[in-house]
C-alpha cells in the first residue's frame, strides 16, 4: 500500500497547544457548514461554530480524534491545520462535572434574562450555553 | 555593656529571621516565574498564528481603509455586538483610554512606581488632563493612585492571579472591548512593564485600539513574504466575516498577552528585591554579629581588668 498521506492539525489557545497530531482527514465544523479537509487542500481560512472538531487517526477506517473547539478559526497552509480559538478541550480532558455545572449556571442566566427582557444578556447566556452543551455532547458519545 | 550585648543579639535573630521570609519569598516568585515563563511559550504561538493571519488579512482593509468605515458602519446598524471591523475604524479622539498594569501587592520593587510615573509622564506630554482620561486598572496599586488623584477610573480589576489564565481574564477583556465599541474611549493604550529578563524591564505603551498598520506592525507586513503568508486564502464563508472572529480575538490576546507580560514581569520583579532584600539582611548580620563579639570581648576584658585590679588591691 502507498503510504498515507498526512497533515498535521494544530489546535492553539492562548494557554498553550492542546492538540498537535498528524492525520489523513480533518473535518471540522464552520459557521457556514461542514468541511473536511484532506492533504494538500489550498490554502484556507474559515471561521468555526462551537462545535466538534474531528481528527481521524492514521491507520484506522473509523476512529477520531474529537476536540470541543470554542468558535475561533482555522487556517490552512503548507499542509498545515492550525485552529486558533480561545479555548479547546480534547474528549479526553473534558470536566464532566464542570461542564455540567456550567451548563446549568447558563441555564439560569438565560432564564434571568429573558424574564428581564435583556437582549445582550440573553445572547451571552446563550453562547455559554452552547459551549456547555458542545462540551457535553462530545464528551458523551 | 550587658543590655547592650541583649540588645544586639536580640536584633540578629529578628534580622535573621527576615532573611528567611524575604529568602523564602524569592524562592517562591522564582519558581512562579519559571511556570509563568513556560506558560508564555504556548501563549506566544497563539499570538503568532492570529497575528500572520490578522496581518495578511487586515492588509487589504488596511491600504483600503475607506472600505472597511462603510462596511462597519453598515454593521453597525444591525446590533450592539461587538462589531470586528469597527475595531478598524479611526475615531476623532476625544477621549483616550489607558489600561495600567500594576501588582496587587507590593514588595515588589521598583515595579509599580516605575508604572504609574511613566503613565503619568505619558498623560502629561500628551497634553491630557484629568477629563480626556480613561484609566483601566489591573491590579490595586494603580487603581488606588489614580483614584486618589482624581482621575476617572472606568474599571478595576483585582486579583490577577500567579498565572493568569486566559478564561478568568476574558470577562475583563471582554469589558474592554465593549467600552471601546460604547466609545467610552476612542483610542486605548496599554501600559505595562514589559519583561525582558530576570533582572531588567522596561516600561511600554503600547497603541492597542483601534488597530491599525501601526500596531501590527510594519516589521509584520514585511516579514510576511518571508514567512510563506503570500498565498492566497480560499475564504469560507467570507473574508469581512472572517475578519470579524479574528479581531476581536486579535484584540483579546493582545490585551491578555500584556497582561500576561506584566504578571511575568512582576515575578521577575519581586525574585530581584526579595534577593536585594536578602543580602541586605546578610549584610546587616554580619555588621551586627561584629559588634555582637566587640562588645562580648570588651566586656570580657573589663572583667579581667577588675579582676586582676582586685587580685592587685589584695596583695
Amino acid at each position: 500500500m502507498a503510504e498515507e498521506k498526512l497533515l498535521t492539525v494544530n489546535v492553539v489557545t492562548p494557554d498553550g497547544s492542546v492538540y498537535d497530531e498528524k492525520t489523513p482527514m480533518a473535518v471540522f465544523k464552520t459557521t457556514v457548514g461542514e468541511l473536511g479537509i484532506l492533504p494538500e487542500h489550498i490554502p484556507l481560512l474559515a471561521s468555526l461554530e462551537i462545535d466538534e472538531v474531528r481528527v481521524k487517526v492514521p491507520g484506522t477506517e473509523d476512529k477520531f480524534d474529537e476536540i470541543a473547539v470554542n468558535g475561533g478559526f482555522v487556517e490552512f497552509s503548507n499542509n498545515i491545520a492550525t485552529v486558533v480559538a480561545n479555548s479547546a478541550e480534547r474528549k479526553e480532558n473534558i470536566d464532566l462535572a464542570r461542564a455540567e455545572r456550567a451548563r446549568k449556571r447558563a441555564q439560569e442566566r438565560l432564564e434571568k434574562a429573558r424574564q428581564e427582557q435583556n437582549i445582550d444578556k440573553q445572547r451571552r447566556a446563550e453562547i455559554s450555553l452552547r459551549r456547555a452543551l458542545n462540551r457535553l455532547n462530545i464528551s458523551k458519545h | 555593656m550587658g543590655a547592650s550585648l541583649q540588645e544586639v543579639k536580640r536584633r540578629i535573630s529578628s534580622t535573621k529571621k527576615t532573611e528567611q521570609i524575604t529568602g523564602a519569598m524569592q524562592m517562591v516568585s522564582t519558581a512562579k516565574l519559571s511556570q509563568i515563563q513556560r506558560h508564555a511559550t504556548g501563549y506566544q504561538a497563539y499570538a503568532e498564528k492570529i497575528r500572520s493571519v490578522i496581518t495578511h488579512l487586515a492588509k487589504s482593509h488596511l491600504l483600503d481603509s475607506g472600505v472597511a468605515s462603510s462596511s462597519a458602519a453598515s454593521n453597525h446598524a444591525d446590533g450592539d455586538q461587538i462589531n470586528g471591523l469597527e475595531m478598524l475604524v479611526k475615531r476623532p479622539v476625544k477621549t483616550t483610554g489607558i489600561i495600567v498594569v500594576t501588582s496587587d501587592r507590593g514588595l515588589v520593587g521598583s515595579y509599580n512606581s516605575n508604572v504609574i510615573k511613566q503613565t503619568l509622564d505619558l498623560i502629561t506630554n500628551g497634553n491630557h488632563s484629568t477629563d480626556d482620561i480613561v484609566i483601566i486598572a489591573i491590579g490595586g496599586t494603580g487603581a488606588d493612585f489614580f483614584k486618589k488623584r482624581g482621575f476617572n477610573v472606568a474599571y478595576e480589576y483585582r486579583g490577577v492571579s500567579d498565572i493568569p489564565k486566559f478564561r478568568e481574564t476574558h470577562e475583563l477583556v471582554k469589558r474592554i472591548i465593549t467600552m471601546y465599541s460604547e466609545e467610552i474611549y476612542d483610542e486605548l493604550y496599554v501600559c505595562y512593564n514589559h519583561f525582558v529578563n530576570s533582572m531588567t524591564s522596561e516600561f511600554r505603551a503600547e497603541p492597542m485600539l483601534p488597530i491599525s498598520a501601526m500596531n501590527i506592525g510594519s516589521e509584520g507586513l514585511g516579514e510576511e513574504s518571508a514567512s510563506g503568508f503570500t498565498a492566497e486564502y480560499e475564504m469560507e464563508p467570507s473574508e469581512d466575516a472572517i475578519l470579524e472572529v479574528v479581531l476581536p480575538q486579535y484584540a483579546e490576546s493582545l490585551i491578555y498577552g500584556s497582561i500576561l507580560d506584566a504578571k511575568t514581569a512582576e515575578h521577575a520583579s519581586s525574585s530581584t528585591a526579595m534577593k536585594s532584600a536578602t543580602d541586605n539582611a546578610k549584610d546587616i548580620i554580619s555588621s551586627l554579629e561584629l559588634q555582637y563579639n566587640r562588645a562580648r570581648q570588651s566586656a570580657i576584658t573589663t572583667e579581667i581588668t577588675e579582676i586582676t585590679g582586685a587580685q592587685a588591691a589584695l596583695d
